[in-house]
C-alpha cells in the first residue's frame, strides 16, 4: 500500500443508511460510506447499481429519502448543491462541464474572477489560474481556449477549478473513460497528488485493474446496497467482479466456425488528412479483425469515413466484393455495410425517442414501411429486446433514460439485425459494466458466426484478444503491424500498441 | 439467443418506476399531457362566459372558429416542421403574398380554380425555395426564413401597390358559409389538422420528422433521406401557408396591404409553442397546437367582448405565451424518462 503521512482517524464524510427511491423502485437501500481525507475511495458497481444516485445525493443534486450525511462531524440534512459545495464537496462529472469558448484561466476562475471595482483584472486571473494549475503539477497554458484541450486536460482544469473553490472531497466520475493510456496515467498521477494533499477522493471507474492500482479503499454497490467495503489491499480482481455482478462473469473466446474464404469487407488505401494514412484491411466473412491503437488514433476516424459522414481524400471500399462509393449513406447501407458508432449519445441513438422506435429506426427504413403503429412496433421490437438483453423498468421509456449498457445493446440491436454483410463496430463496450460487456462480446461472436465480416475499432488490447481473429495495430495514423491472434500474447500486443488499457 | 445477466436488473438509477396505480389522483391528472393548457383554457372560457353573456352565443363561437381556422392551418404545418427541427418564419408572409396575388388574379378575371391552383403552386414553390436555402447553405432556418419573411412582406406590398383589391362575391362561400352548421373554413382546417396529426403518429414520414428533430446525424445514418424529407416538409409548410392565404382572402373578400404577414406568423408560432412543441425539435403534438390556437383565439375574443382596450391584446397574448412556456417546461422536467 502506498505510504501515507498519518492515516486520519476521523472520516471527513460519514454517510449512514441513505435511502432513495424513485416512485416505487428503490435506488439506494440504506447505504453507508465513510470518506477519509488523504484516501482514494473507489466506488464500483454495474450500470444502475446506484453509484450515480449516491453521488447525486452526496453532491446535493438529489435529496435522500432517509439516512444521514455527516460532514466534518456535523450532520447535514437537506443538502443542496450550494450547501454541498460550501462544505467542500465537489463533483467532476463524466461529461466535462467547461465553458468551451472561454480560456483555461477564465474556466479555472469562473464565478470568482478577481476584480477591482467591477472591472476584471486579467493579469490576476491568469496568474492565479497558473498558480492553481502548477500547484497540481499541471503545465497547461492558461491562455488556451478550453475547447481546444484534450479530454484529459479538460478533466485537469475542472479538478483545478474545484480545488480552488475549496473542494476537499472530490468525486471523479469515470475520469479515465475514453482516454489513451498516457492520458489516463496523467489523470491517475493527478489523483495521487490530490490524495497526498489530503483531499478525500471518490473515484468511480469500470476498469478493475485501474481501481486496484489507484484506490486505497473499495466500496462495491449492487442493486442499491453496499456489498463490500474494504481496503483495496484485501481485495482481488476476481472477487471484486463477483461482488459487483453477484456471480462469476465468464467472457472467454468461444469456438467459432472458421472464416469463409470470400472477402466481406475490404478497405484499400484509405487516407484522410494526417489522421489516417494509407489504411488497408481485408476482412473475410465470419472473421473479426480488430484495429487497435491508442485512443484518438486512426481507428477513431474510421467510423466517420466508413459511415460516409466524411469523404476520405483517397481510398476504396468494397463490401461483399462490390465497390461502395464514399459519401452516400443509402448506397453504403444498401451494400450491406453497418457502422455502429462508439458515440451512442450524439451519433447512435435519438435520445428522446422510445426504446422500441430506436431499435427499429434503421430496420423499418430498410423495409420501406410507410405506416407506424405502436403495438405493431412493440411486437417487432420484442424479439430484439429479448435477444439483445435490453431491459427497461417501465414498458417503453425514452432511450435516454436507460443505463449506458442497455443503450449500447439497443444500438447494437438496431444495426445488427438488419441483415448485415459487413459490420464496423467502434468501441462496442465503451462505458459499459462488466456483465454487459460479456453480453456484448457474446453478441459480436454470434454476429461473426452468422458469417458477417466484422471490423472492430478498439483501444483495448483485452477486447482485441477476446474477440478478434486478427489484429491490425495502428499508430500515428498508419497501420504498423498485423498479427494473427494465436501468434501473439497480450503483452506483446500491448507493447506493439504502445500502451493499451489502463494498468 | 437470450441473455440473462444481472445487468438485466432494472435501471433503478436512471429508469423510472411504474406510475402509481391510481390514474385519477390529482397528480396523475396534472401529469396528463396538456393538462395545464386545458385548465387555463377552461378558466378563461368560464370567466368570459360569466362576464359576457354574448360569449356563448352560437354567432360568437362560430366567429371564433372562423378566426382561428387560418392560424390553425399555418400552425399545423409549423408543428410538423418544428418537430423535425426546422423553422419557417415566412409562412404568414407567404400567406400575404398568396392573398395579394390571388386577389389580383381574380380581379383580372381569371377563373377561381385557376387562381387557386396558381397561388397554391406559388406558395409551395416559395416553401421549397426556403427548404433549398436551409438544406444547402447551412444557414440557420430561423435566419433564412426570417429573411424570406421580410422579403415576401415587401413582395406582397409591391403586388398590391398600396391599394386594396376586392374580389367581390368570389370565394365568398368558403369564407362565410356553413356546412352542417360548421363554418366552411373549419371544414377545411380540421382535415388539415387531422391529417398532420395522424401523419405524425402513424406514418413513417411523421416519425422521420421526430427522428430528424431529435438527432439529425442519427436520422441520416439510419438511412432516412434527410435532405428529401426536409425539402418535402418546407414545401408542405409553403403549401399550407398558401391554403391559409386563400382562406384569409375568402373571409375578408379583399386584399389589403399588411394582411397576414409576420403578425399572423407570430400568432401561429405562439400557438405551436404554447402547445408544447419544442423549438429545438424532437417533440410536438398537433393536439397541443390545436389547444394553443384555441386558447389564443378565445383570449382575443374575450378581450374583445369585455371591451378591453385593444392594445392590451398584445400584452395579454404575450403573457399567455410566457406562462404557457413556463408551465410546459415544468411539465417536461417532471415527465417520466427525464
Amino acid at each position: 500500500m502506498t505510504p501515507r503521512s498519518a492515516p486520519a482517524p476521523a472520516p471527513v464524510v460519514r454517510v449512514r443508511g441513505i435511502t432513495k427511491s424513485f416512485g416505487g423502485a428503490a435506488a439506494l437501500k440504506g447505504v453507508d460510506l465513510d470518506l477519509y481525507p488523504g484516501e482514494i475511495h473507489a466506488l464500483m458497481g454495474m450500470n444502475g447499481a446506484g453509484k450515480s444516485t449516491l453521488v447525486q445525493v452526496l453532491s446535493g443534486v438529489r435529496h435522500a429519502d432517509g439516512g444521514t450525511i455527516e460532514v466534518n462531524g456535523r450532520a447535514h440534512s437537506g443538502l443542496t448543491v450550494r450547501k454541498a459545495r460550501r462544505l467542500g464537496i465537489a463533483c467532476v462529472p463524466q461529461r466535462r462541464e467547461l465553458a468551451m469558448g472561454l480560456t483555461v484561466a477564465e474556466n479555472v476562475m469562473l464565478g470568482d474572477l478577481p476584480t477591482r471595482g467591477r472591472v476584471v483584472r486579467w493579469r490576476a486571473v491568469r496568474d492565479e489560474a497558473r498558480a492553481a494549475l502548477s500547484g497540481l503539477g499541471m503545465g497547461i497554458d492558461v491562455e488556451r481556449v478550453a475547447g481546444t484541450l484534450t479530454v484529459a486536460e479538460q478533466t485537469m482544469v475542472e479538478v483545478a477549478r474545484e480545488l480552488r473553490r475549496g473542494g476537499r472531497i472530490l468525486i471523479l466520475d469515470e475520469p479515465t473513460a475514453c482516454l489513451s493510456a498516457d492520458d489516463a496515467d496523467r489523470i491517475r498521477s493527478l489523483v495521487r497528488t490530490l490524495r497526498d494533499d489530503g483531499v478525500a477522493v471518490v473515484y468511480i471507474s469500470h476498469y478493475i485493474d485501474e481501481v486496484m492500482a489507484v484506490a486505497d479503499r473499495l466500496t462495491v454497490l449492487r442493486d442499491g446496497a453496499v456489498v463490500t467495503s474494504a481496503p483495496a489491499a484485501e481485495m482481488e480482481p476476481a472477487s471484486l467482479v463477483r461482488s459487483m455482478v453477484g456471480r462469476d462473469v465468464v467472457s472467454q473466446r468461444p469456438e467459432r466456425p472458421a472464416p469463409k474464404d470470400d472477402s466481406g469487407l475490404s478497405v484499400r488505401g484509405l487516407s484522410h488528412g494526417r489522421a489516417i494514412q494509407d489504411f488497408t484491411v481485408d476482412v473475410r466473412k465470419g472473421e473479426i479483425v480488430a484495429v487497435l491503437g491508442p485512443a484518438g488514433d486512426a481507428q477513431s476516424r474510421l467510423f466517420d469515413l466508413l459511415s460516409v459522414r466524411r469523404r476520405p481524400d483517397a481510398g476504396e471500399l468494397r463490401v461483399d466484393g462490390r465497390s461502395v462509393p464514399f459519401g452516400k449513406v443509402p448506397a453504403s447501407l444498401a451494400g450491406g455495410l453497418r457502422c455502429v458508432t462508439g458515440d451512442r449519445r450524439t451519433l447512435g441513438l435519438v435520445q428522446g425517442m422510445t426504446v422500441d422506435e430506436n431499435l427499429m429506426l434503421a430496420g423499418d427504413r430498410f423495409a420501406r414501411r410507410r405506416l407506424h403503429r405502436r403495438t405493431e412496433l412493440a411486437r417487432r421490437a420484442a424479439p430484439l429486446r429479448a435477444g439483445y438483453g435490453v431491459v427497461a423498468l417501465t414498458g417503453n421509456p425514452p432511450v435516454g433514460a436507460l443505463s449506458g449498457g442497455n443503450q449500447q445493446k439497443v444500438l447494437l440491436g438496431k444495426w445488427l439485425e438488419t441483415e448485415p454483410v459487413a459490420c464496423f463496430l467502434e468501441g462496442p463496450t465503451n462505458g459499459v459494466d462488466v456483465a454487459a460487456m460479456a453480453d456484448i462480446h457474446t453478441l459480436v461472436d454470434d454476429l461473426a458466426s452468422r458469417g458477417v465480416a466484422v471490423l472492430l475499432a478498439s483501444s483495448s488490447a483485452e477486447e482485441a484478444m477476446r474477440l478478434a481473429d486478427r489484429v491490425v495495430v495502428v499508430s500515428a495514423g498508419r497501420p504498423v503491424a498485423e498479427h494473427d491472434i494465436t501468434a501473439i500474447t497480450r503483452d506483446e500486443l500491448v507493447a506493439t500498441a504502445l500502451g493499451g488499457q489502463p494498468q | 439467443m437470450s441473455l440473462k445477466t444481472p445487468s438485466a436488473h432494472p435501471d433503478v438509477a436512471a429508469g423510472r418506476p411504474g406510475r402509481p396505480a391510481s390514474r385519477l389522483s390529482p397528480r396523475a391528472l396534472l401529469r396528463a399531457p396538456h393538462s395545464g393548457l386545458i385548465v387555463v383554457l377552461v378558466l378563461v372560457a368560464v370567466f368570459t362566459a360569466v362576464q359576457a353573456e354574448s360569449f356563448t352565443s352560437s354567432q360568437n363561437l362560430l366567429n371564433v372558429l372562423r378566426q382561428i381556422s387560418v392560424t390553425a392551418v399555418i400552425a399545423a404545418g409549423l408543428t410538423l416542421l418544428m418537430t423535425a427541427g426546422g423553422m419557417d418564419f415566412s409562412m404568414g408572409s407567404n400567406a400575404a403574398v398568396t392573398v395579394s396575388v390571388g386577389a389580383t388574379l381574380l380581379h383580372d378575371g381569371r377563373s377561381t380554380p385557376v387562381a387557386v391552383v396558381l397561388t397554391l403552386l406559388l406558395a409551395t414553390l416559395i416553401g421549397l425555395v426556403n427548404g433549398l436555402v436551409v438544406t444547402f447553405t447551412q444557414v440557420a432556418p430561423f435566419v433564412a426564413t426570417l429573411a424570406s419573411a421580410m422579403l415576401l412582406d415587401g413582395v406582397a406590398l409591391l403586388v398590391l401597390d398600396g391599394e386594396s383589391i376586392t374580389i367581390g362575391r368570389r370565394m365568398w362561400a368558403l369564407g362565410n358559409d356553413k356546412l352542417l352548421g360548421i363554418p366552411c373554413l373549419c371544414v377545411v382546417a380540421i382535415p388539415v389538422l387531422a391529417a398532420i396529426g395522424l401523419a405524425m403518429r402513424f406514418t413513417t414520414f411523421g416519425r422521420d420528422a421526430f427522428a430528424m428533430g431529435g438527432n439529425e446525424h442519427v436520422a441520416r445514418l439510419s438511412g432516412i433521406n434527410v435532405v428529401g424529407r426536409k425539402l418535402a416538409l418546407y414545401a408542405l409548410a409553403g403549401a399550407l401557408a398558401g391554403l391559409a392565404g386563400l382562406m384569409l382572402l375568402s373571409r375578408l373578400g379583399a386584399a389589403a396591404p399588411n394582411t397576414g404577414g409576420l403578425q399572423l406568423q407570430l400568432t401561429a408560432v405562439a400557438a405551436v409553442v404554447i402547445g408544447g412543441t419544442s423549438l429545438a425539435g424532437g417533440h410536438g403534438t398537433v393536439v397541443g397546437t390545436v389547444l394553443g390556437v384555441v386558447l389564443l383565439g378565445v383570449v382575443a375574443n374575450a378581450l374583445n367582448l369585455l371591451q378591453v382596450n385593444s392594445y392590451y391584446q398584445y400584452v395579454v397574448t404575450g403573457g399567455v405565451l410566457l406562462v404557457a412556456a413556463v408551465v410546459n417546461e415544468f411539465q417536461r422536467k417532471s415527465a417520466p424518462g427525464r
